[in-house]
């Protein structure tokens, strides 16, 4: 029967060997239990070869004999599948986010409701014209029309700005985002290099490929991507359409117009809130600003003023941005033509005034001057709640879908610790093992042939 | 077999709920703070809608009031003139009266017709009333003295009615025209006046007891006329002020049950959202402490 004696201590020690390594990949776990985007990693055991009895006749015995164990490979715990339906939600999140801080940012600068706000100037606007309508004559009322006159255009001249402010930031905000797009592409793609290079060796490069899958997630956030895995784990990733990663060759850096499909991320968020509501929102406020700036002056030059002349300019400007109050009836106020007929007690033309606030205006769609604010606000109220609440949504399920992933994924500790209890064991009891065979050889070379002694 | 439990889930819910929590305390305490359920336009777009255009609403019915209350002002000082007029006529009339008697004599006449001119001046000065440095009776020309006191009668004001807006669209005619109410040189009391001094002067107790007294019953109609126009229009003015008031009280009802927080509802949430914010603090306290580490050797 020709079986080495050793044969069982070899057994034992690859028993001591994988034990050993099993223990080290667990420390390897737990000192990665916090590190972003670590998927833990499992040492997989299988029996090494069996030893066949080689013979010319069949041996009267067992046929294969086992050697012990071996450590095969380090297997990375992750569902690819869980990381394509986290990647969609973080786009969404990453969209709606960049609405909503943008937005927010808006509603702060309109203020309402409050006593502040646009709303309360133009309501202390109309209230002069009345005082006006009360006491043409006085010069006191006049002054009061003069200034309040200019608070609602310099209202609508600081929201203009504000809101030009916001849309410089957001654009500032889309060309930093793409740079940060190119970064993570190129570290992509060393990082894909590196892979391959470990790969076509034989090796499975664990850690590297979760470094990656972070880059790919922070990169989810920001566009929507498509991540193709090829032979030796290469990666191909468009963003919006424009290819960034192309395996392991460096690409060279995309700019805004190669994004020709972009429709989620953060960059979808901040190109609609820079190109179609700011913009939108600017055009209300114009449109209220031009409305109030025409049908006033108007107003104002088929009236007389104080003196009995024909009334000149009211409102400076053409929108938003622009109106200013005549700077003459600032420091004149007798200018201001409240009367119809040239009379100083008539108060026709300050009527025509008051009764403006009521009129529905055509180039507002048919809404006076403050239900189209009041519509304005309200658009904005809405536009921020939908944003907040796509933006919670999407949070909470790339949130449940990052837990998927970490459950699958995740280092647990109570896991680890009981690991490291079972693979000690199986390194003690291998040891144990190890020693029997020892002391049976120690049986057999010192204490064989001493019969008698 | 179920799901794996790791401790950075654990904490990640932990947090997340924690923030959620935390979240909801700090909206709940900014309204108990603001007394504000509005705070900006997303927490109810519907809503601050609604607010914009209550206090829209709120605002204008103030301002109407503010129109009517200074309509008011202006009727009382034109019914205080116009009922020191009444006075100045009447006694005029029996002025008229005792000249036309032909026991008083020439001498008597004279003091008489000194008497009549001077209430003629006093009508004049009553006409020439000012609210607020504007002339009630000047028509739309309230910047000019509508009358001068002395010999020359002539109506310096223009006959316009003045408009007010005491509500939306609706205009009210502010002035009583002195020139309707008092004449001038050539018609009206003012005129009536002067031919009784004249009759007076030259003795026609003929005239002053027929055509004189005749005319100034029809002058003091004419006054009395004007008077009872401003009384029913200072009816008028109280009556929109007291439907302005509700509506303006409606108004700001509904938009402090709009814009309000109501306090006991919120202060109820907030002690609510205190205990499950305590509960999770000391839930993730416990959980998230232990783990076999603890319990092994």
């Amino acid at each position: 029967m020709p079986l080495s004696t050793f044969l069982g201590l070899e057994t034992t020690l690859r028993g001591i060997l994988a034990q050993q390594l099993a223990l080290d990949v667990t420390g390897h776990n737990i000192a990665n239990a916090n590190t972003v985007g670590y998927s833990r990693q499992a040492a997989v055991m299988a029996p090494t070869p069996a030893y066949t009895v080689p013979g010319v006749t069949r041996p009267p015995q067992a046929g294969q004999l086992g050697t012990g164990v071996d450590v095969q490979s380090y297997q990375r715990m992750r569902d690819e599948f869980l990381d394509i339906q986290y990647r969609a939600q973080s786009m969404r999140q990453g969209s709606a986010q960049a609405a909503q801080d943008g937005l927010k940012q808006i509603e702060v600068a309109f203020n309402e409701p409050s006593d502040t706000g646009l709303n309360s100037l133009l309501q202390k606007y109309w209230a002069s014209w009345h005082d006006v309508s009360n006491a043409p004559e006085n010069l006191a009322t006049r002054q009061a029309l003069a200034q309040n006159a200019a608070s609602l255009a310099n209202g609508f001249q600081n929201l203009a700005t504000q809101l030009q402010t916001v849309q410089t930031q957001t654009a500032q905000n889309v060309t930093d985002t793409i740079s940060q797009v190119n970064a993570i592409g190129s570290q992509i793609t060393q990082l894909t290099a590196a892979i391959t290079a470990d790969e076509v060796t034989g090796d499975k490069p664990n850690d590297l490929l979760d470094q990656r899958d972070v880059l790919i997630d922070q990169l989810s956030k920001l566009g929507n991507i498509t991540v193709t895995v090829g032979a030796l784990d290469t990666v191909d990733i468009s963003i919006g359409g424009a290819t960034l990663v192309s395996g392991g060759t460096p690409q060279s850096a995309i700019a805004e117009s190669d994004m020709t499909s972009l429709t989620s991320g953060k960059l979808s968020g901040l190109i609609g809130l820079r190109d179609t509501t700011i913009p939108g929102y600017q055009a209300s406020l114009d449109a209220i600003a031009s409305t109030l700036i025409t049908q006033t002056n108007t107003a104002h030059a088929n009236g007389f003023d104080l003196a009995g002349n024909s009334g000149g300019v009211f409102f400076n400007g053409s929108d938003a941005s622009t109106i200013a109050v005549n700077p003459a009836l600032l420091t004149t106020p007798a200018l201001i033509a409240a009367s119809a007929n040239g009379q100083p007690g008539n108060a026709g033309n300050a009527l025509v005034m008051v009764d403006m606030q009521q009129t529905a205006q055509a180039g507002l769609g048919g809404a006076t001057v403050d239900t189209a604010y009041s519509q304005l606000v309200t658009k904005l109220g809405s536009d921020v709640r939908d944003a907040t609440q796509t933006a919670d949504n999407a949070t909470i399920l790339a949130g449940s879908l990052d837990d998927k992933r970490q459950s699958v994924s995740g280092v647990s500790l109570d896991e680890e610790m009981s690991n490291l209890v079972k693979f000690q064991r199986g390194y003690q009891a291998s040891s144990r093992a190890l020693s029997a065979m020892d002391e049976m050889i120690d049986q057999l070379i010192n204490r064989t042939g001493k019969v008698g002694l | 077999m179920s799901a794996r439990i790791t401790q950075n889930m654990l904490s990640r819910s932990l947090l997340l709920d924690l923030q959620n929590v935390t979240d909801k305390l700090s909206r709940t305490q900014r309204k108990i703070s603001s007394g504000k359920e509005l705070t900006a336009p997303s927490d109810d777009p519907f809503a601050a809608s609604q607010a914009l255009m209550l206090r829209q609403n709120v605002a204008l019915d103030g301002q109407y009031q503010r129109n009517v209350a200074e309509a008011q002002s202006w009727q009382s000082v034109t019914d205080t003139a116009l009922s020191n007029v009444t006075d100045a006529v009447l006694r005029v009339r029996d002025l008229v009266v005792q000249g036309a008697n032909d026991t008083i004599g020439p001498q008597g006449r004279q003091a008489i017709a000194n008497e009549v001119t001077q209430l003629i001046d006093s009508i004049k000065s009553s006409a020439n009333a000012q609210y607020a440095g504007r002339y009630v009776f000047a028509g739309s020309a309230t910047l000019t003295e509508p009358y001068q006191l002395g010999a020359n009668d002539a109506y310096a004001g223009n006959a316009e009615i003045v408009k007010r807006e005491i509500g939306p669209g609706v205009q009210i005619d502010l002035n009583t025209v002195g020139q309707s109410t008092f004449g001038d040189d050539t018609s009206g009391l003012l005129s009536t006046l002067r031919t009784i001094v004249t009759d007076l002067n030259s003795g026609n107790t003929a005239a002053l007891g027929n055509a004189d007294l005749r005319a100034i019953d029809v002058a003091h109609d004419s006054v009395v006329n004007a008077r009872s126009v401003v009384g029913a229009l200072s009816n008028r003015l109280d009556t929109a002020l007291s439907r302005l008031q509700q509506l303006q009280d409606a108004s700001s009802a509904q938009l402090s049950n709009v814009e309000d927080a109501d306090m006991a509802k919120t202060l109820v949430d907030f002690s609510t959202q205190q205990a499950v914010y305590q509960s999770a603090l000391r839930a993730g306290a416990n959980i998230i402490q232990p783990s076999l580490m603890d319990f092994l050797k």
